[in-house]
């Protein structure tokens, strides 16, 4: 499969960029697109610079060259190098962490809600005077919220303390704050670390809801190979900073480099 | 020292030592460094006009039974606490209530309005408004920027000043003369007094609020200290270190409606008071709006409220804002009660009082800041007044350092801290989770 | 005065009375060098500002000048016994000063490590402990009291005259035992066991725990480390000006404010960050309006400021590195 950008509504455009952090190179010349609906999945071994570029599409690390272009579903295209993390998230770009970084002593709806509310403009005179503006978006907000917990099946679990949640219950926390800012796309930081397989089941089959039914395009970082195999639909394959493959999962599956790159394959796939 | 109840006994007597230093005679420069600690160890004290004995022997008896109280509470208490929770657990929940909600603030006017008619004395009037009113106001704004946004800022006293040295120069009573060369009715200064505090808010904040907490405590600090300095300085702007002349008193000429505060310290209260309801109002309805949870988004984890698009600078410098407009409206106010304003009332010590109004209270808790001030300021008022065991009044600060330490220590959340601070202070011990310490660092992924 | 005339006749005074105003930048250099590394290692060690440290210094200068005062009265030292004096103050000023900073370790911040307590709180058990240490020393040994120590040697006593310049006695010994000083704790952190184990604690904790090294061990010596330092510090400066009871709080800022721009966390950025704050502070007199000397003060505030907003690495960049 060729870089055919133009073709389909491309949704991320990354071109040639190259992150240095002092005398290390984390990112070499790596070029990349994503498409929008689509599941895309970026796998490497560890230091491959997988985390980097995760940071970089979100405006945590900025590339010294090169040029990442943002393209919501309206259209509208924005530099995204350069940009700061709150505003590249309001453009569109929702993400999760590795470890869930829930707000531990909020309550499950507060979290979700603090999502989905509009945290533009200057909210203290609205907040103030609580007029009929203020109103309606608390109950937009309010609806939304309860809709999302729905969703992630967390809606019982709404007044408990989100410390309080499983491991499990806070990673789909996460899923649903995420997406209740109303993203373009969501980019998962490793969403089934520590998760058993039937959890694992579980949360494969809510990344293609979040997809399917929400909308959002989906793109992972992910150490489980069964889980990108069977639910990406791209994968790109990061080593040593650049890139070294890119395909369909059975492309990327009988790719020699690739195997050789992981070494330990075989064994990946035959744990989880 | 390995026996966990041999350590609590030399605990508790190395504190019962303490207690007898802190509490005994001064020392000064005519005497040697022993005069002191001996006077406070050997010294013969009578009590009660019934026996005589050193004070050593005092303490150490009061030492020990202490530490009996503490091993007999240990073994036997837990069935006592059990009952007084089971017992006080009904009226918790209900003062906890909504609808009981209203009826506490009822009852809460309803006391404060009474109190010009129960206390009759106008100086101890004056010190309610002076030392318990402005400081309920200055804690109030403080806490927004440390309880509600998490931001330790030491050199908020700095809008309490602006405050009061924006009324001084309006009304002329500055050498640099004021705005259009014409003078304005203090009262008409309130706006303008908080407006400025405002406006310096958020210059400050902007560029010192991307620094993570602790760099952000000695920044402000620091402006402190450059103010404290500059202002006592220049003799010709603001009259350096005697200060102003005296400002007029607030007054009203509305024509049909006149009137004037003199002399009085009650009408200065009920006009604290109106203001005092008003910012709690305000404080309130923010604390449990979206700018309020985006507070606590940022102070629970700025990483990851960022990824929700919530811009931390912009709340910060909102919260800087927000608080300095109480500091700057005590200002205006103390100015219009004292008269006088000069740079001793502003020295960055303050600015630490203040915040140990709010830890004291709770941070967070617009209620608990309230109630913290009022506890504290009264006692150091009674303290300060009617000096007991020969204090003075530098001595307090030894108590109120020993006691950040042991509230530190034992019950961070305040004496009535919000439920969400509870919350949060007891989900991080526990687990060493939580991220109330990234959110003070600002430390990246 | 015009602006610019102002500016030529402080650079002119500069050059008149430049060696004047070099010792005494050297004499105070030394100082905020020494009671900057406390600053510098605990915040390596522990990620905190040890706003208490400017109190061990006083408590230290108290403790030497009680002392040499106890051991000579009223009489002036010459010669041996001068030799003998100094070091008897310095070393009492270290012990003292050493006390009182592990016991503010114990009493401030261990309990608060123990209950994993969030950054806040041991900004705020710091300051306390600040305030605390502070009126204690005021209502035991007096607010107004300003202690000299005994005279070790005469006062005022200049030991030569360079390029017309008087030296005196006090500048010598100051920066010589600063010097001396500065150059044991720098090999102890270098070059000696417990040394690198502070500096492994400064990097990563957890790890320098696995593979043995004592943590609590090594969080007391830094503390006992810095404390000494600064409470030879503070014997030195009690000969100079005499200690009161709030003489830590401006020595203890500028030293802060030396241990920042040397880059937090390393030791000899504090000692360089000490001499440049102490040469700038001196150099700055003829700058003050109206020859208010606390301007040089708002000059230190100002480049405090200006390097915690733009350059928080500080000028030889924070070494140690820091703990979470």
């Amino acid at each position: 499969m060729t870089d055919a950008a133009t073709t389909t509504e491309t949704v991320f455009d990354v071109r040639d960029i190259t992150l240095r952090f002092g005398g290390v190179v984390s990112l070499r010349n790596v070029s990349m697109h994503m498409n929008r609906g689509e599941i895309l999945a970026v796998i490497g071994p560890n230091g491959a610079g997988k985390t980097s570029l995760f940071n970089s599409l979100t405006g945590v690390y900025e590339p010294q060259e090169g040029q990442i272009d943002f393209t919501n579903r309206n259209g509208r295209t924005i530099a995204v190098i350069g940009k700061k993390t709150h505003r590249i998230a309001r453009a569109g770009v929702s993400r999760t962490f590795q470890a869930s970084r829930v707000f531990s002593a909020l309550t499950v709806f507060e979290n979700v809600k603090i999502g989905a509310e509009d945290h533009g403009g200057i909210g203290v005179v609205g907040a103030i005077l609580r007029g009929p503006a203020t109103r309606r978006g608390e109950h937009a907000s309010d609806q939304l919220t309860l809709e999302l917990l729905d969703f992630v099946g967390l809606r019982k679990d709404a007044n408990l303390i989100a410390s309080a949640l499983s491991y499990g219950g806070r990673r789909r926390l996460e899923i649903a704050r995420a997406i209740a800012t109303d993203p373009d796309v969501i980019l998962l930081d490793e969403p089934a670390a520590g998760t058993n397989p039937s959890e694992k089941l579980e949360l494969a089959a809510l990344i293609r809801r979040v997809r399917n039914e929400r909308n959002v395009s989906v793109l992972l970082i992910e150490h489980d190979m069964k889980l990108v195999m069977s639910l990406a639909e791209r994968i790109y394959v990061l080593n040593f900073g650049g890139v070294l493959a890119e395909g369909t999962p059975a492309e990327i599956r009988s790719n020699q480099a690739v195997v050789e790159a992981y070494l330990g394959t075989s064994t990946n796939e035959g744990a989880a | 020292m390995r026996r966990p109840e041999v350590k609590r006994l030399v605990t508790v007597l190395m504190v019962m030592a303490m207690v007898t230093l802190m509490t005994g005679e001064s020392g000064d420069a005519s005497t040697p460094p022993t005069t002191g600690p001996h006077g406070a160890f050997f010294e013969k004290v009578s009590y009660f006009g019934l026996f005589r004995a050193r004070r050593w022997m005092v303490f150490l008896t009061l030492g020990l039974l202490a530490y009996g109280l503490m091993f007999l509470y240990q073994r036997y208490s837990p069935p006592v606490r059990k009952r007084i929770r089971t017992v006080t657990a009904t009226p918790k929940r209900l003062v906890q209530m909504r609808s009981s909600r209203f009826a506490v603030y009822a009852v809460v006017i309803v006391i404060a309005l009474s109190i010009p008619h129960l206390v009759t004395q106008s100086y101890w009037m004056y010190l309610i408004v002076e030392q318990v009113g402005v400081w309920i106001l200055l804690a109030e704004g403080l806490n927004v920027v440390v309880g509600f946004a998490g931001l330790l800022d030491l050199g908020y006293v700095a809008f309490y000043a602006i405050g009061a040295y924006i009324t001084a120069w309006m009304t002329g009573v500055l050498p640099a003369p004021p705005l259009f060369h014409h003078a304005i009715p203090t009262l008409w200064v309130i706006p303008i007094g908080v407006l400025a505090a405002m406006v310096v808010g958020i210059m400050l904040g902007i560029p010192t609020l991307r620094l993570r907490g602790d760099y952000l405590a000695i920044v402000t600090l620091g402006f402190a200290l450059i103010i404290d300095d500059y202002v006592g300085n220049q003799n010709g702007i603001t009259g350096g270190g005697e200060g102003s002349l005296t400002v007029p008193h607030f007054s009203v000429n509305l024509g049909v409606w006149h009137y004037h505060w003199g002399l009085n310290p009650v009408p200065y209260y009920y006009l604290c008071l109106i203001f005092v309801v008003l910012f709690v109002v305000v404080f309130s309805l923010l604390e449990h709006s979206r700018v309020g949870r985006s507070w606590v988004a940022l102070r629970e984890d700025e990483v990851a409220a960022e990824s929700i698009g919530i811009n931390p600078l912009k709340y910060k410098v909102m919260a800087f804002a927000v608080g300095a407009a109480s500091g700057g409206f005590a200002g205006v106010l103390s100015a219009g009660l004292v008269g006088n304003i000069n740079p001793t009332m502003f020295q960055y010590q303050a600015s630490i009082n203040i915040l140990i109004l709010v830890i004291f209270g709770g941070m967070g808790s617009i209620w608990g800041v309230a109630l913290g001030a009022v506890f504290v300021q009264v006692i150091t008022s009674y303290m300060d007044n009617y000096q007991p065991w020969g204090f003075q009044i530098n001595d307090l600060y030894m108590y109120i350092g020993a006691l950040l330490i042991i509230m530190m220590i034992f019950r961070p959340a305040g004496l009535m801290p919000s439920r969400r601070r509870r919350r949060e202070i007891k989900d991080f011990e526990e687990t060493g989770e939580g991220h109330l310490d990234e959110v003070l660092t600002g430390d990246e992924i | 005065m015009g602006f610019a005339h102002f500016w030529l006749s402080g650079f002119d005074q500069i050059r008149v009375s430049f060696w004047a105003y070099l010792f005494v930048g050297l004499q105070n250099g030394a100082l905020y060098a020494m009671i900057a590394v406390g600053y510098t290692l605990v915040y390596g060690v522990l990620g905190l500002i040890n706003f208490a440290h400017g109190d061990v210094f006083m408590w230290g200068g108290f403790g030497a000048a009680f002392l040499t005062r106890g051991i000579l009265g009223p009489s002036v030292a010459t010669g041996w016994a001068t030799v003998g004096l100094v070091f008897a103050g310095l070393i009492m000023g270290g012990l003292v000063s050493i006390l009182v900073a592990v016991g503010v370790e114990r009493v401030a911040y261990r309990p608060l490590r123990r209950r994993h307590a969030p950054k806040l709180a041991f900004l705020i058990s710091a300051i306390g402990a600040s305030y605390f240490l502070e009126t204690l020393a005021g209502k035991e040994f007096g607010y107004g009291t300003n202690l000299f120590p005994a005279q070790v040697f005469p006062v005022g006593q200049t030991m030569f005259t360079v390029f017309n310049t008087p030296v005196r006695t006090l500048t010598i010994i100051t920066v010589v035992a600063g010097a001396a000083t500065l150059v044991v704790a720098d090999r102890l952190v270098r070059a000696t066991k417990l040394g690198r184990g502070i500096r492994a604690v400064a990097q990563d904790s957890e790890t320098s725990s696995l593979m043995g090294v004592n943590i609590e061990k090594t969080i007391t010596l830094t503390f006992i480390v810095g404390g000494a330092l600064a409470g030879a510090a503070g014997f030195m400066y009690s000969l100079q000006s005499g200690i009161e009871w709030n003489s830590g709080v401006e020595l203890g800022i500028y030293a802060f404010t030396a241990a920042v721009l040397g880059g937090i966390g390393n030791l000899r950025g504090a000692a360089l960050g000490g001499m440049v704050i102490g040469l700038f502070g001196s150099f700055a007199v003829p700058f003050a309006f109206e020859g208010n000397t606390q301007w040089v003060e708002i000059y230190t505030f100002l480049i405090l400021i200006g390097v915690l907003i733009f350059r928080p690495t500080g000028i030889l960049g924070e070494k140690l590195g820091r703990t979470a």
